[in-house]
């Protein structure tokens, strides 16, 4: 099972660069061994963010912990 | 071959930096001579930018400028590639057909990916340099050709030469002018004229206003490793101003390689993570306010090395506001301890071998 901890780890290392513009990324529920999470701030309306960042965080998120399996946004 | 139209010398970005002045300083000198020049540098750091300059800024710029990738063929293809074919010389080559080096003619040859060039190819290459002649393949009349030849290559030929990869004769023919191209991390301090550079480029192109630059846009772009160099720089720039739909650039911009590779170069947050246990959590807006203030607080003071007076600048608050606030977020030990030893991002960063 993934625990909290570990997807907060991963969000931890970009979520300083987000908060510094105004906006964050804030996991809503853990489902399994999937997350749930939510664009805050100036860029959740951007659909181009939403994309790229959760592409890319999915990636991350997969490498880092074996057993992940899906980022859904919410 | 590319048409000379594609190159303009707008498109050549002098930076800060004191290596790449230099560079160009070498490259007006060189640009005069007729002798072989070999660029190194990694992929993406702008070895045919340089090539075309050399050419553009030579007594040759009225005649052709030939660049061909020796990465492109295979060992067969690549001699009738650079020295052309008569007809029926083998099966399909229903015509003659004259090679770069003749397209060349009188003008720039650039071969780049010269370390892709098979050993048994080294040789004929050799030849053809040094006799300033070419034979095409299946014919048996040399013809002269007049052409400036410079080389591209990513990896170090010199290295190559040791292991055996690269023939020695060769790489001292070519290897009269040398320039060595810095990868981007070496040359941080223009990354920032860069960005300018390919944000207005690309705006103008899209016929949208310049957007403006977040400063956590700016500082992961100033911590990011760009191993694919200017060339990465300038794709990430098209990919934000294609895709940005506010007019300003923020994190949420960029791409996620980018944003983790920058925090990752970055020393770890002060700010604890947010514990929020439970089925339905609470809230506490002050707490959360909070880690906010503390996080950006954080970011300044290390964007700024530790100056409080730019620190308070980039966060638009006056100085004496910044020390309250860091004495009120409790940052004063954590932050004062991690300003004593910072972390060096280009030490600490281990160099990646081009490939």
């Amino acid at each position: 099972m993934v625990s909290r901890e570990q997807v907060e780890a991963v969000l931890g290392r970009i979520r300083p660069l987000m908060q510094a513009d105004g906006g964050d990324i804030e996991l809503v529920d853990l489902r399994g061994n999937s997350a749930h999470v939510r664009l805050t701030g100036m860029c959740a309306g951007c659909p181009s963010a939403h994309m790229t960042l959760y592409m890319g965080v999915e990636l991350a998120l997969r490498d880092e912990i074996k057993e992940f399996e899906e980022l859904v946004v919410v | 071959m590319r048409p000379p139209a594609t190159f303009s010398p707008d498109d050549i970005v002098v930076g800060h930096s004191t290596r790449m002045r230099a560079i160009f300083d070498f490259v007006k000198v060189v640009s005069r001579s007729d002798s072989s020049v070999i660029i190194t540098g990694e992929s993406g750091t702008g070895k045919e930018v340089i090539a075309n300059l050399l050419h553009y800024s030579s007594s040759r710029r009225h005649q052709p400028f030939v660049a061909v990738s020796c990465a492109l063929f295979s060992e067969n293809l690549i001699e009738t590639e650079l020295f052309g074919h008569e007809r029926g010389a083998f099966t399909g080559a229903i015509k003659d057909k004259p090679g770069r080096f003749e397209l060349a003619q009188g003008g720039t040859l650039f071969l780049d990916d010269i370390d892709d060039v098979p050993l048994s190819m080294q040789v004929k290459l050799l030849r053809a340099i040094q006799n300033r002649t070419v034979e095409r393949v299946g014919g048996t009349r040399s013809i002269n050709v007049n052409v400036r030849v410079i080389t591209g290559s990513k990896r170090d030929l010199k290295q190559m030469v040791a292991e055996g990869n690269f023939r020695e004769d060769l790489y001292y023919r070519l290897n009269v002018l040398p320039i060595v191209l810095p990868p981007l991390r070496e040359r941080r301090e223009d990354i920032p004229v860069l960005t300018d550079f390919f944000f207005r480029k690309f705006a103008k192109a899209r016929g949208m206003d310049v957007p403006a630059v977040s400063n956590a846009v700016r500082y992961a772009f100033s911590r990011y490793r760009w191993p694919g160099n200017v060339r990465e720089l300038e794709n990430s720039c098209e990919r934000i101003v294609q895709t940005c739909t506010c007019g300003t650039v923020r994190s949420g911009c960029l791409a996620a390689g980018v944003l983790f590779g920058a925090s990752d170069a970055a020393p770890a947050p002060v700010a604890g993570e947010l514990a929020v246990p439970g089925e339905a959590p609470s809230i506490s807006l002050d707490d959360r306010l909070r880690e906010v203030e503390s996080n950006l607080i954080t970011w300044a003071l290390k964007v700024s090395d530790g100056n409080k007076s730019k620190a308070a600048e980039l966060l638009s608050i006056k100085r004496s506001t910044l020390g309250d606030r860091i004495a009120r977020c409790g940052l004063v030990e954590s932050v004062a301890r991690e300003v004593e030893s910072p972390v060096d991002l280009d030490e600490s960063v281990p160099v990646a071998v081009s490939a």
